[in-house]
């Protein structure tokens, strides 16, 4: 557990941080995430898919119904999405950090709307309808931009 | 809805990765996945997609949560007790190394009979054994725990490195591309009269078919819609790859698709992803070889 702490606990915090936008709150999602992780490992299916995307799975749907649970979705609008993520940003230590380079990279590939969609989609907790009616565009346009952003990501790693 | 391509195209397989789906949708995502390769091609490439998103936003937690959460986790979950983790282990390298000592002291108490001094020094050797293996005990896992994280930062080290190093490789093309002036030819593309501001450059090998684009000034663009380069050659428009949202924004050399031969490159507004044809009224920039 502590190997998997050390391991994972940065991209897993940095996904629920940004869910849920508060440290305190983060950290115990992050704890439930980890007991969850723990006590259902058995069930973790190799051939459905790789390891860290299920662990990131589990605390992102976490992160989302603690969200839920507190309605806080009405006030994370669009903007306040990007102000977080920008404030965030600059808030983090300047010291060099890889990560920081494959941010500047990602943001770099995408434009802005598609980032804007997979935002939405990814650290909003919004579905793909609730995600059109947000930002007033058709359901097919917010699939679209869906798919070639997470398309154009995958390319990135390959 | 038998064809896979319309099941793709149908949205279903973001829903999954973003895990919007209801169970039974999910196992209807994974039948379709099971029965055709291009739809499990396609589940994987979003799923790898999503992967560098989440690992792009990665944020270390503060080093003092480190000890509240697995705390709290430990006290959840019981003690670290699976023999996978090198803290676990521990315990039981204690009492296998106290073992001989354990096994000592019962048969030298029976041998003495008439003296309890053996004893006595037994349970003395016994107690000095136990401290010792609890402090060696301590120190290991002291370094157990330092080798973990030296373990990450090694980690971390390598991976800005290969960052850099690729860094590297895409600055010194492009010096490389810039000092031979013999190899690359300079082709200014003045604005069209409709953008009389926009100003971009090509670099062109003739030789070795090679494009690069560098772009001074270009207009915004609408929403949707990327800026294509094209060439042409004998007055056919070439289709020569779309620009970057860093190209367009002046940000460095970008390489376009190779160019066998032309005379003229131009750049066309496409919607996003580009068009077979370019649309002439958008014609931006354009200029002569």
């Amino acid at each position: 557990m502590t190997e998997f702490y050390d391991r994972y606990s940065a991209a897993l915090f940095g996904v629920i941080q940004r869910i849920v936008k508060d440290d305190s709150e983060a950290e115990d999602v992050l704890q439930e995430a980890l007991v969850k992780i723990w006590n259902s490992i058995e069930s973790y299916d190799t051939s459905k898919g790789r390891l860290f995307t299920w662990v990131v799975n589990i605390s992102r749907n976490l992160a989302i119904d603690k969200i839920r649970s507190r309605q806080h979705r009405v006030s994370a609008s669009v903007q306040s999405l990007d102000d977080s993520l920008t404030a965030q940003r600059q808030a983090s230590p300047d010291s060099f950090r890889p990560e920081h380079i494959g941010l500047q990279e990602i943001t770099k590939q995408l434009v802005p709307e598609q980032r804007q969609v997979i935002d939405l989609l990814y650290f909003g907790g919004f579905t793909q309808s609730e995600a059109a009616e947000e930002l007033n565009l058709p359901l097919g346009t917010v699939k679209t931009r869906a798919r070639t952003a997470l398309k154009m990501l995958a390319k990135l790693v390959r | 809805m038998e064809d896979y391509q319309e099941y793709i195209e149908s949205g279903r397989l973001e829903q999954y990765v973003l895990g919007e789906l209801s169970p039974a949708a999910q196992a209807e995502v994974e039948d379709w996945a099971a029965r055709f390769p291009q739809v499990r091609e396609e589940l994987e490439a979003l799923e790898a997609g999503l992967g560098v998103y989440a690992e792009a936003h990665a944020l270390a937690p503060p080093p003092a949560m480190r000890e509240r959460v697995l705390s709290a986790v430990f006290a959840q979950i019981g003690p670290p007790a699976a023999p996978a983790t090198p803290v676990a282990e521990a315990p039981t390298m204690r009492v296998s190394a106290s073992n001989p000592h354990v096994a000592a002291a019962p048969v030298a108490a029976p041998a003495a009979g008439r003296s309890s001094g053996w004893a006595i020094a037994a349970s003395v050797a016994l107690l000095l054994s136990l401290v010792g293996n609890a402090l060696l005990y301590s120190r290991w896992q002291q370094a157990s725990e330092s080798l973990v994280a030296l373990e990450n930062d090694q980690a971390r080290v390598a991976s800005t490195t290969q960052v850099l190093n690729r860094e590297l490789t895409d600055t010194r093309q492009q010096l490389h591309v810039l000092r031979s002036p013999d190899e690359y030819k300079l082709v200014a593309l003045a604005g069209t009269p409709t953008h009389p501001q926009a100003h971009a450059r090509v670099l062109y090998s003739k030789s070795e078919h090679r494009v690069y684009l560098d772009v001074q000034q270009l207009p915004p663009l609408p929403a949707g819609k990327q800026y294509q380069l094209w060439a042409l050659d004998k007055g056919k428009p070439i289709d020569a790859g779309m620009l970057t949202a860093a190209t367009a924004s002046g940000d460095g050399l970008q390489q376009m698709k190779d160019i066998a031969s032309a005379q003229t490159f131009a750049m066309t507004i496409e919607p996003t992803g580009g068009s077979v044809n370019p649309t002439l009224n958008t014609m931006t920039v354009v200029g002569n070889i």
